[in-house]
C-alpha cells in the first residue's frame, strides 16, 4: 500500500484561500464533496480532535484527522496555503501544508492508521516542506508521493 | 437530517475517537497520537468521556432510552446502512424503507439506529 493510491488531483488544492484554522478545515472538507450536513458534522469532529491537541506537527505541516460515520471509506485531501496561518502547531510556527484524513469508524480494510502513519513518516523527511512549497500543479504532488515511495 | 440523528452521529463519532485512544485500542494508534501529535491518550479519553456524557443529555428521553439500551448490548448504537445492508448486523434493510435521514429509525434485526450513507 502506498500513499499515492489514495490521492487524486481532485482532492489537492495548492491555493487555499482561508486565513484561519476553521476556514482552512472547511475548505479541505469541501474537497471531499460530501453533502452539506455531512460537511458540518465532519467539521465539528475535526474541531473536537483539535481541542484534544493541535494536529499541527511542526515544520509548517498539519494533519487534521478523525473517524466519522459521514464517510463510507477512507478519504484524504491535501491543501497548501502560501501565506502560512496560525494553527497553534506544536512548534508554535505557522502552518502552510495540510493533509486531511477521514475514515469511517467501521473500516474493514483497516487503512486509516497505516495511512496516518505514512503521512507522518513523509512529513518527517527533511526535504518535504521545501518540496511541498515548490509545487506548481497537483500532478507534481502526486509525483512527490511516488518519488518518496511511502 | 433529523436533529436527534445528528446528535447520535456525533456521539458515535466521539465514541470512535475515544476507542482509538483507549488502552484496549491498537497500540499503534496511541503511539501515533503520543509521538506525532503529542497528545496524551489518557487525558484525551477523560475529555471525550465528559463530552459524550454532555451530549447524551441532549437526546430526547425516548431516543436516549433506546440509545442506552442498544449501547449496553452492542458495540455501536448507531450504524451506517450501505447498499441496503445494516452494518450493525449485516442484515438487509426492508426495501420499502426510504433512504432518508430525516427520520430517526433503527434496524428491526439488531435495534441499532441507522444512518443512510448512500
Amino acid at each position: 500500500m502506498e500513499l499515492r493510491e489514495f490521492f487524486n488531483e481532485d482532492v489537492i488544492k495548492l491555493d487555499l484561500s482561508g486565513d484561519n484554522k476553521d476556514a482552512i478545515l472547511k475548505e479541505l472538507i469541501s474537497l471531499l464533496k460530501l453533502p452539506s450536513k455531512s460537511e458540518g458534522i465532519l467539521f465539528k469532529m475535526l474541531k473536537r480532535r483539535e481541542n484534544l491537541g493541535s494536529t499541527g506537527i511542526g515544520r509548517g505541516i498539519a494533519i487534521p484527522h478523525c473517524r466519522s460515520l459521514v464517510v463510507n471509506r477512507l478519504r484524504v485531501a491535501f491543501g497548501r496555503k502560501q501565506e502560512a496561518i496560525d494553527y497553534k502547531a506544536i512548534d508554535d510556527k505557522p502552518v502552510s501544508f495540510f493533509f486531511l484524513i477521514v475514515a469511517p469508524p467501521l473500516e474493514v480494510s483497516n487503512q486509516y492508521l497505516p495511512v496516518l502513519g505514512k503521512i507522518a513518516q513523509l512529513c518527517r523527511e527533511a526535504d518535504v516542506p521545501e518540496r511541498l512549497g515548490a509545487l506548481e500543479t497537483p500532478a507534481q504532488f502526486l509525483e512527490l508521493l511516488g518519488d518518496k515511495q511511502v | 437530517m433529523h436533529p436527534q440523528l445528528e446528535i447520535l452521529l456525533e456521539l458515535q463519532d466521539l465514541k470512535a475517537q475515544k476507542r482509538e485512544m483507549e488502552e484496549a485500542a491498537d497500540e499503534h494508534s496511541r503511539e501515533i497520537e503520543r509521538k506525532v501529535f503529542k497528545v496524551e491518550p489518557e487525558d484525551a479519553v477523560a475529555q471525550l468521556k465528559e463530552k459524550i456524557a454532555e451530549m447524551e443529555q441532549a437526546l430526547e428521553p425516548d431516543v436516549l432510552k433506546r440509545y442506552l439500551l442498544v449501547s449496553e448490548r452492542r458495540p455501536r448504537a448507531v450504524v451506517p446502512v450501505l447498499s441496503g445492508t445494516c452494518y450493525g448486523c449485516f442484515m438487509d434493510m426492508p426495501t420499502s424503507m426510504s433512504k432518508t435521514n430525516e427520520e430517526i429509525r433503527w434496524c428491526e434485526h439488531c435495534g441499532s439506529f441507522v444512518y443512510f450513507v448512500d
